[in-house]
């Protein structure tokens, strides 16, 4: 069901957004090569689509393995700045004041030390949806639920697994959603990694077809991108509703 | 095993209003008694003072022979991920498992172990939190509006088998039910906010028991001694 949404809400504002680039190209009389026409998008669309495919699958694998890297590495930082310590608050200040810089900007310097392979895609992806996620960590984690904390905290039965655990129930909802939204994260910092400097993935074969000036073949791209990036989103909602489910049942 | 208090002074950082002000009073005996005042006059914060959950204050506070203070309150929810008799089970410490089950016959919750503790009514809640505080190590158990949204006949139920099982435990139970405080609790502690002198008075109710009877006049005088000393 949260799959389906997902499809037909992006086909929805594609469909909204190609209607207005037509109506912009017959509007104002723009050649084909300004605004491609609809069977001149369709024809790339059946020329390019194999390829463009395998090119966003490439680049959603690099955006899903930095996802999860940023997201493990965040779950541990954000555990161990939930606490009113030193080093608990050290943490915090860090990811906020570090959070603030646009990390996009450091993507050059990785690319001179690290060069244009996966590992750079990698690192950037992993760099940009990093911190929103570890900002909403940490602000699940050091928020308490007095509540249900009450008791084991007067009971002497609290321990850091618990309080975890316990936190991470009442919040599944949001931490599904903060993953959910780190995925468009990764994807991005994927692609801009491609724009950079990369010989492969979807950002990589945008920037070529903006060399050519080919506004059909990154309408084709862009669908593709798009369409992808609903499944995996709609996946990984449909995970965090069974994970809930599981938990709350077992 | 006591509980004195003396010259108790409180006043939250930043606010200019003391929530107490000077403010003592003495229960000797262990048994069921109340806090009794209106919303806002610092029932919950004097709990906390009590329970240690506080520290700014000044004054003294002597819980003789008291070595384990609990505070419960009608809001606590259980984790979601377990069901009502599986949380149960795994905070029973070591030897108590028959005076849980004995606990959840009075208190009538048989048919709720099976539940989640979101599927269950408000009443019944608030029994399933109550009861599980009742099989931990505790010299002194703060029930503040413990058993809200319960019926009349099952709390008083409860109140009464309560203060069968633990005749040597110090109850302070909050509640704005003057009936029942006057019924049931040995020694009510009526707080009547930090402008007025003496800003605390203890009055002596029915502590009606299993095996003995009150005198409605008597409990009717207890009333209006608290709402007289309240207002």
């Amino acid at each position: 069901m949260l799959l389906h949404r997902r499809i037909y809400q992006f086909l929805i504002i594609y469909a909204i957004g190609l209607a207005i680039l037509l109506l912009i190209k017959y509007g104002l009389d723009l050649s084909d090569y300004v605004i491609p026409g609809p069977v001149d998008i369709w024809h790339t669309g059946t020329e390019e689509f194999e390829r463009y495919f395998f090119d966003v699958l490439n680049t959603l694998a690099v955006a899903v393995v930095g996802q999860v890297i940023s997201i493990f590495i965040a779950l541990l930082v954000g555990i161990a700045g939930r606490q009113a310590t030193w080093f608990g608050s050290f943490i915090k200040v860090a990811a906020y004041n570090v959070q603030a810089y646009p990390i996009v900007a450091i993507a050059p310097i990785i690319f001179i030390l690290l060069g244009d392979g996966l590992l750079t895609r990698l690192l950037i992806a992993a760099m940009i949806c990093y911190f929103p996620v570890l900002l909403s960590v940490i602000g699940i984690m050091a928020e308490p639920v007095v509540d249900i904390e009450h008791f084991y905290r007067v009971t002497g039965r609290m321990r850091w697994q618990l309080e975890v655990k316990i936190r991470a129930f009442e919040n599944l909802n949001k931490l599904t959603t903060v993953i959910v939204g780190s995925a468009t994260l990764a994807m991005a910092g994927t692609i801009v990694a491609e724009f950079i400097a990369a010989n492969a993935g979807i950002g990589y074969s945008i920037r070529v077809a903006l060399y050519q000036s080919n506004l059909a073949k990154i309408l084709v791209a862009l669908f593709l991108i798009g369409i992808t990036l609903s499944v995996y989103q709609g996946l990984l909602e449909l995970t965090g509703y069974s994970v809930r489910k599981w938990w709350a049942e077992k | 095993m006591s509980l004195h208090i003396q010259n108790l002074t409180l006043k939250y950082p930043g606010s200019s209003n003391f929530v107490f002000q000077d403010l003592s009073f003495e229960l000797k005996e262990p048994g069921f008694n109340s806090l009794f005042g209106p919303s806002g006059v610092g029932k919950t914060s004097l709990a906390k003072i009590l329970t240690g959950d506080i520290r700014h204050f000044s004054g003294e506070v002597d819980h003789e022979g008291m070595k384990t203070s609990l505070y419960s309150y009608n809001t606590e929810r259980l984790p979601g991920w377990s069901g009502v008799g599986k949380h149960l089970e795994k905070i029973t410490p070591a030897g108590r498992q028959e005076r849980r089950e004995e606990l959840i016959s009075i208190f009538g919750l048989e048919d709720s172990l099976r539940q989640r503790f979101s599927q269950l009514s408000l009443g019944q809640q608030n029994r399933v939190n109550l009861l599980r505080y009742l099989f931990q190590d505790f010299d002194l158990l703060i029930m503040d509006e413990s058993l809200a949204n319960v019926d009349e006949p099952t709390r008083e139920k409860i109140i009464l088998r309560i203060k069968t099982l633990y005749p040597q435990r110090h109850f302070l139970y909050i509640s704005h039910n003057v009936v029942e405080v006057s019924k049931f609790c040995r020694e009510i502690v009526v707080l009547r906010g930090a402008e007025r002198h003496p800003q605390t008075i203890v009055i002596r109710g029915q502590d009606a028991r299993i095996d003995r009877e009150i005198n409605k006049g008597r409990l009717d005088q207890t009333m209006l001694e608290i709402v007289n000393a309240s207002s």
